[in-house]
């Protein structure tokens, strides 16, 4: 008997383990592309990404390095993460940490954008409406649009890789750089696709429309010189009266509440809930240990204004006090155990006091971004918070369009221009201009957007003499804990500081990069 | 088709057991005396009825009385002596004298699916027992393993207790993670333990990588054998690539019950502190650095309170304050013996280590019970149980911004605490901040991470013997691991001066059930006829991996309380997987060999897997080998000087299915994204390849044993090769590519694909010598020796680099094709600038640099950079590899002596040829900030007054000196005392009188003393969380430590 039972027990052990579909096991963890992307809302939800954490590295410290260290609106901490002082002194090399993560975040949105549109073109021959396969493609081309259009500015002349699986499968990792203008006609192809393509209102809030790519092409126009079509552009995007400028411009850059608003045309999302990658991380670079360490444990004010740009404002010039803080700075909202009834900023340090007061370098930090400890109902996460970064605002289309207008001339006084600036100007409660010269828009665009990501690049589209002209006249220095100016002064030295060199990993990666420019468009 | 062919054959075989009609005949009692050479009686040896496990033991005047019939072969067998098979036909009474061994070729080798006397092994396989690593004060076995096999390369991977080990099995055989595939009492051990990276809780992740095998008991081991070659692995086809440790544990033996008690009690110390300056040498050194900086330029001040450093005290030792004495024990009580037909083995094991780094320690509790049956005279079945906790609390090391690294540079002007006992931030002296904001002393003890994992493994099994020479055997194996890792941070504020010391508080658990189950039915054929030997084995096996995890945090905690509860809603995290790993596999071996002078084994295996797409699932793994045992050839015979002499050669092909951290890599997975803007996000996860299939490992191996001068010489030799090709690697492309691993939040990965070729060749030397063998004193020496050479052929197309920082900024290896993997990546220095000439020569060649010439820029005293590529510009292009983190060689030698009662042994260890990139000078001679503490070096830097120093000068102004460069590699060469053991066995005579059969009293001292030119803690580095192209970086590494332990060893 008891042979009869091992006898059962065995051919059942046997004929289990033969079963033939032992080894089928399709992911329990995760969709794939097969059984995905079938909906609206599924292809919503992966667009939405595109507006978030691939642009984290670059929003991270190279924002600011890039955009406002090396245009003399801000100076970086001597700390390895921004690799020295070499923003501030104009000392970067291929091997330096915001050059490489500047690169990999922008490439990873096209890469990222690349893929889904992949993804979405095949899916389009197996459903019967393919509309919300082109609305997705619509808005990721919009994306890569505008990450090439940072590579070009950043970087000059690059890659272009926009067919990930093929370049994967080619088993040849090598690439030539395109001249800069190509790569900026292939950003407005992107652009003009996604005009053509998106909705004319967002269904979502915060979401692009294809006014929100007239506006970029503006931009782009603006970069290559091609000021008719940028005027053109921004002209549809005043008339069409669906944008203005937002009254309170404090609270726009202090408060996720202002997030989307009336003004802002593109802006990258953030979400403090989702932490490090997720949520927007200025604050921690800007703000003070004082205000923010207490609850957050972030708070290094490693980024700070420069005293050249302090300086620079015209006493009128509401957006100072808006954008920057110094001695007796106060946010009766901004709480935290050091400060139960409200935040001063207090630069009367005498050491040993750090908790309660911030004696840098400029006596003073910037505001942009800083939405406090949590205290006033903002959703603060170690270094994330809310807030949207903006990347095109209306204020900067009334800007282009009235540089636009400028074109090349010394100067004018077109009616529609001026309405643009003097727009601009009221809301910081400037008086009127009733002449422009191009150095009256630089100016503008300095004070309008400072710490915003952009100053480096309106005077590197000045073009190499200028732009050494306007960079040799900064002060970079700061002062001593005594109060003692140290003066520093930078020169360019060599048109290639233009433009950040291409990272050595890539470089050793792909010789070719190395060789010439060449065209893109045969 | 293969699997109707076996299916047919185990029905088949179950038909034949059922047709076999099964004889029993009457026993009787037999009695015998077993005596050595000399007449001196034998207690404690082993008298078992060939095949069955019935037995007995010999009683402490060598005799012993067991039932048995006359066609009963006894099988008499002890420790050191030659064991013999007894017929007992009509005999009452047997005098049995035993021979010691002076060979070991009668052991038996555990090989896959089996075992084979040693004269019939035609492969590579090491072999280490219970008595080599015995008393250890080591908690996992690969630890152990360190010296004692020739061919595999052990590098613990730091001082951090239940830390991760670097093990290598000849060389480096995949660019993808290269542990071996550990296989306890026929379980396949799940291969990885890791702890929560520490990023978490913000700062760097550091290493989290833990030693998988710290779970298990050390002490419960009975034998250890690796297999090294591809004619030995390729029965475990499918995943023996890296290399297969088969450990057996201890089981019961038929005889008197045994309760043994093994204890030893340690202290570990931190075996070198760093020359870093005390507040009066860091006091002068500011006041030094005033001209320098002032000429450059800028202001600094000497401060009031540095005035006179003479009358200034040490200020805070910050090597004192975190690092401490640490301890280490451990029990073990173990009951086994057998009656009859049923033997059991039971133990309980209690370790504890108490690292030399505040804030880390391991704790272990083990249960093991084994019990055997013997049922039937044919029938056979078992159970075997390994139950554990293991709880290890880990501290922060490996970052520039962990603990190690910020104590070394921290200030000596900084204290550890305020007046008021509360932990201090930074200090303000004379207006300057000394210390840095992240007190390492609170990071390490205020933080508590934990790796907790409850493990549960073992085997079921049935073995029938049928027909004579048959065996079926069906074992059903499992290792069930919950794992429980949670990181808390409190938040913690100094009350007096307001600073915030660590924040915010936050709790991150974790919860992974990894299930593992497999189910083997195999046959063997085991058959002498004459002077022929055949062994076959067939079978089939399949096994099923199921991993589930979730992943919760919460900040905030109410009055800092570990628990999700007290943690606020806003910002919490969840996040889970769930992977389902399956394999199937048919597998066959063939073994014959002829008058024990010619053997040769054949093996193939045909293995399934779900990690590959439809039309790749499948793998056929197969080797050869054979073995020539020349001493029993007439014309070697004669010589007498040879006892035993055999040569061996095989080749075969092994595979790899592991693809690293992508579970489905053969589709587009697509990952759910919870927290995103506009509502649920999701993203294209990787990028599929539907054409992935298995990695393939060729190995050619030839090898020669010998026994000579009456085995006075025993020693074998191995040389290989050893060729991996179709690597499953993620594609390293160019970031521009837009899909690039290497960057932490791109969200595309690139597609995993079979890439690239690597070639091992090697030589494996394992000597031992009896030297003195003259009646109480005997002396031998075992020695190895590991070379191995490796080149990546083709790394896949592109060079595979490794970087540190936050950012992934500072590339510091690089793997080329044509080069060995993981080599260091920089500049090469060429000495200092000392000449205005040699300055103005720089600055007119390099008017790409960007660095003028002059205070702030490059200077006399800054390093000079060698132009590699000769085009006159020092820039990325002349970054070259300066250095391979792989030894030339390694090597062990374990020296035994016995003289009466006293046993003492030597273990050295050591390595040559490696390099080690000794990131922690970087900080500790990195000279770029004054606020920083240095070594105590740099007081011979280079200054106007000291310019023939070879330390570059103060450079605040630039980071010319901090290049990555060969400044920073280091001979990483080592010669170590590992161990000193000296044991007193406590005579007879004097146990007499008490309750134990043998007791034994040890003392020994671990990683005594280290002979190194290497200017870290330890040259010993591993590598960093396992990752190959992350080898002998030392970034504030724990450093392993010195223990000396007292222990005794008590059989009842």
């Amino acid at each position: 008997m008891k042979y009869i039972y091992i006898v059962s027990l065995l051919l059942f052990l046997v004929v289990t383990s033969c079963d033939e579909s032992f080894l089928e096991r399709p992911s329990q963890n995760n969709p794939t592309e097969e059984n995905y992307y079938n909906t609206a809302a599924e292809v919503n939800g992966a667009t939405g990404l595109l507006y978030n954490k691939v642009w984290y590295d670059y929003q991270d410290k190279a924002f600011h390095a890039i955009g406002e260290a090396l245009g003399g609106n801000m100076l970086t901490a001597n700390d390895p993460n921004y690799g020295g002082l070499v923003y501030n002194k104009f000392t970067f090399t291929s091997s330096d940490v915001l050059v490489a993560s500047s690169w990999a975040s922008l490439y990873s949105v096209v890469g990222a954008s690349s893929s889904l549109i992949q993804t979405l073109e095949n899916k389009k021959a197996k459903v019967s409406d393919p509309a919300y396969l082109i609305q997705g493609i619509a808005e990721a081309r919009f994306m890569r649009g505008v990450a090439f259009f940072f590579l070009a500015r950043a970087f000059g002349d690059v890659p272009i890789v926009d067919d990930p699986v093929a370049f994967a499968s080619s088993g040849v990792f090598d690439s030539p750089r395109y001249l800069q203008a190509d790569v900026l006609r292939y950003v407005l192809e992107d652009l003009q696709y996604a005009e053509a393509n998106l909705a004319n209102e967002a269904s979502q809030k915060g979401r692009v429309t294809n006014l929100s790519a007239s506006g970029m092409m503006a931009k782009v126009y603006l970069y290559m010189g091609d000021y008719a079509n940028a005027k053109i552009k921004a002209g549809l995007v005043i008339d069409s009266k669906k944008y203005s400028l937002y009254p309170d411009y404090n609270e726009m850059f202090t408060s996720s509440k202002a997030n989307n608003n009336v003004e802002s045309l593109f802006a990258w999302q953030w979400i403090a809930a989702g932490g490090y990658s997720i949520g927007n991380p200025i604050q921690a670079y800007c703000g003070t240990q004082a205000l923010l360490k207490p609850t957050t444990g972030a708070g290094w004010g490693s980024v700070i204004p420069t005293i050249d740009l302090i300086e620079s404002y015209d006493p009128l010039d509401k957006r100072k006090g808006w954008s920057i803080m110094q001695q007796g700075f106060f946010r009766k909202d901004w709480t935290n155990i050091n400060f139960p009834n409200g935040y001063t900023y207090d630069t009367t340090s005498i050491g040993g006091d750090e908790a309660f007061k911030t004696k840098n370098g400029s006596r003073a930090n910037a505001m942009k971004y800083v939405v406090g400890p949590g205290s006033n109902g903002e959703n603060v996460n170690g270094t994330s918070t809310d807030i949207c970064t903006y990347i095109l605002r209306y204020a900067d289309i009334e800007l282009i369009y009235a540089e636009a207008t400028l074109g090349n001339d010394g100067s004018t006084s077109d009616g529609a221009a001026l309405n643009a600036i003097n727009d601009v100007r009221t809301r910081a409660g400037l008086p009127d201009l009733t002449l422009i010269t191009k150095d009256d828009i630089l100016t503008e665009r300095r004070h309008e957007f400072a710490f915003e990501g952009d100053y480096w690049f309106d005077i590197q589209r000045q073009g190499f003499e200028k732009a050494k002209e306007i960079i040799s006249n900064q002060e970079r220095g700061s002062y001593d804990f005594n109060g003692k100016l140290q003066s520093e002064k930078v020169t360019l030295s060599s048109p290639d500081q233009m433009f950040l060199p291409i990272p050595q990993t890539d470089l050793t990666a792909s010789p070719m990069l190395r060789e010439p420019a060449v065209p893109y468009y045969k | 088709m293969l699997k109707q062919i076996y299916r047919s054959l185990c029905i088949a075989s179950v038909f034949f057991l059922l047709s076999h009609t099964f004889a029993f005949s009457q026993s009787r009692l037999v009695t015998g005396k077993i005596t050595d050479e000399t007449g001196e009686a034998l207690p404690g040896v082993n008298v078992i009825k060939k095949g069955t496990t019935v037995g007995t033991s010999s009683d402490v005047n060598g005799t012993f009385s067991i039932e048995a019939d006359n066609d009963d072969i006894l099988v008499v067998s002890f420790i050191g002596y030659a064991p013999r098979e007894i017929a007992v036909l009509n005999q009452t009474s047997l005098a049995i004298t035993l021979k010691e061994d002076v060979s070991t070729l009668q052991e038996v080798v555990v090989i896959g699916y089996g075992s084979v006397k040693k004269t019939d092994v035609t492969s590579s396989i090491s072999s280490v027992s219970e008595k080599d690593i015995k008393n250890l004060p080591v908690a996992g076995i690969d630890q152990a393993l360190q010296g004692k096999v020739a061919g595999v390369t052990i590098t613990s991977n730091g001082g951090q207790p239940g830390g991760g080990i670097s093990i290598n099995v000849r060389g480096i055989t995949s660019v993808n993670g290269n542990q071996p595939l550990y296989v306890v009492d026929g379980v396949i051990l799940n291969g990885s333990r890791s702890s929560i990276a520490q990023d978490q809780l913000g700062g760097m992740a550091g290493q989290n990588v833990q030693s998988p095998l710290a779970a298990i008991n050390p002490n419960d081991i009975e034998s250890i054998d690796v297999l090294k070659d591809a004619s030995a692995q390729a029965i475990y086809g499918a995943r023996g690539a890296n290399g297969v440790v088969l450990i057996k544990t201890k089981s019961g033996k038929a005889g008197e019950p045994k309760i043994t008690y093994d204890v030893y009690y340690g202290i570990q110390q931190l075996r070198k502190k760093l020359s870093l300056m005390d507040l009066k040498q860091y006091a002068g050194y500011q006041n030094s650095l005033v001209p320098e900086i002032r000429a450059a330029g800028n202001s600094l001040d000497t401060l009031a309170e540095f005035k006179n450093p003479a009358v200034l005290g040490r200020g805070t030792d910050w090597q004192d304050e975190i690092f401490q004495q640490g301890s280490i024990q451990n029990h073990q009580l173990s009951f086994s013996g057998g009656k009859d037909k049923t033997t059991y083995y039971t133990s309980f094991n209690y370790y504890k280590n108490e690292g030399i780094v505040i804030g880390s320690n391991f704790e272990r509790f083990n249960i093991k019970l084994g019990i055997d049956q013997q049922v039937k005279p044919w029938l056979k079945t078992g159970v075997n149980l390994n139950v554990s906790k293991s709880n290890q609390k880990i501290t922060l090391t490996d970052g520039s911004d962990a603990v190690i690294s910020l104590a070394v540079y921290n200030s000596p002007a900084a204290p550890v605490r305020g007046l008021d006992g509360q932990f201090a931030s930074v200090s303000n002296i004379g207006g300057s901040n000394f210390g840095n904001p992240n007190n390492p002393v609170a990071l390490a003890t205020m933080r508590n991470v934990r790796a907790i994992q409850y493990k549960a493994f073992g085997s079921l099994y049935t073995d029938i013997n049928f027909l004579k020479s048959f065996t079926f055997r069906n074992e059903v194996n499992y290792d069930f691991n919950l794992g429980q890792n949670s990181a808390f941070q409190p938040l913690v504020q100094n009350t007096t001066t307001g600073a915030t010391i660590l924040s915010p508080s936050k709790l991150v658990e974790d919860r992974t059930t990894a299930l593992f189950w497999a189910l083997k039915n195999y046959l063997t054929f085991d058959r002498t006829f004459g002077k022929h030997y055949v062994n076959v084995v067939a079978g089939h096996e399949s096994t099923l991996s199921n991993f589930d995890q979730i992943t919760t945090s919460r900040q905030n905690l109410t009055n800092n309380l570990q628990s999700i509860n007290a943690g606020s809603a806003t910002n919490q995290t969840i996040s889970g997987g769930k992977y389902l790993t399956a394999y199937e596999s048919y597998f066959a071996r063939a073994l014959y060999s002829f008058n024990s002078r010619y053997s040769i084994s054949g093996s193939i295996r045909r293995d399934g897997s779900s990690s590959f797409g439809p039309s790749k699932k499948w793998g056929v793994f197969s080797a050869v080998s054979a073995g020539w045992t020349l001493s029993e050839e007439e014309f070697i015979k004669n010589i007498s000087v040879i006892n035993h002499l055999k040569l061996r050669a095989g080749i075969g092909s092994v595979g790899n299915s592991n693809t690293a951290n992508q579970n489905n890599a053969y589709v587009t997975n697509v990952s759910l994204v919870a927290i995103s803007p506009f509502g649920n996000g999701a993203q294209n996860f990787n990028v599929g390849n539907p054409n992935l299939q298995w990695e393939s490992v060729v190995t050619k191996n030839l090898g020669i044993d010998a026994t000579v001068l009456n085995g006075i010489i025993d020693f074998s030799v191995d040389v290989y090769q050893k060729v991996s090709t179709k690597m499953l690697v993620q594609a390293k492309l160019p970031v521009y590519s837009g899909l690039n691993s290497g960057n932490t939040y791109n969200p595309v990965q690139p597609p995993v694909t079979n890439a690239g070729k690597m070639t091992n060749t090697g030589i494996d030397i394992s000597l031992t010598t009896n030297n003195i063998s003259k009646g109480s004193l005997t002396w031998k020496t075992n020695f190895i020796f590991t070379h191995y050479k490796n080149v990546l052929n083709d790394n896949g197309g592109v060079p595979q680099p490794a970087y540190r920082e936050y950012g992934n900024a500072i590339q510091v290896t690089n793997s080329p094709s044509g080069q060995a993997v993981g080599s260091f990546y920089g500049l090469k220095t060429d000495g200092l600038f000392r000449t205005q000439g040699e300055l103005d020569a720089f600055g007119s060649a390099n008017s790409n640099n960007q660095l003028a010439v002059g205070p702030q820029g490059i200077y006399l005293g800054d390093i000079r950079f060698k132009d590699i590529n000769g085009d006159g510009v020092i820039n990325s292009l002349d970054l070259t590899n300066i250095g391979s983190p792989i030894p030339k060689f390694t090597y062990g030698m374990t020296n035994t002596v016995s003289f009466k009662s006293f046993d003492l042994s030597i273990l050295i260890t050591g390595s040559y040829g490696a390099k080690i990139l000794n990131y922690t000078k970087r900080l500790t001679e990195g000279l770029y900030n004054s606020y920083l503490n240095q070594s105590t070096d740099v007081l011979n830097r280079y200054t106007a007054e000291n310019p023939n120093a070879t330390i570059p000068r103060y450079n605040q102004w630039n980071d010319n000196n901090r290049r990555l460069s060969d400044r920073y590699v280091e001979s990483g060469s080592y010669l170590r005392i590992q161990n000193v053991s000296l044991g007193y066995n406590i005579p007879r005579a004097l146990l007499n009188k008490t309750k134990f059969t043998s007791a034994r009293v040890y003392v020994s001292a671990q990683n005594l003393k280290t002979f190194t030119k290497y200017s870290g803690y330890d040259p010993e580095i591993g590598a960093y969380n396992n990752n190959v192209f992350n080898m002998n970086i030392d970034d504030g590494h724990y450093p392993n430590p010195r223990t000396f332990t007292i222990g005794g060893n008590f059989v009842f």
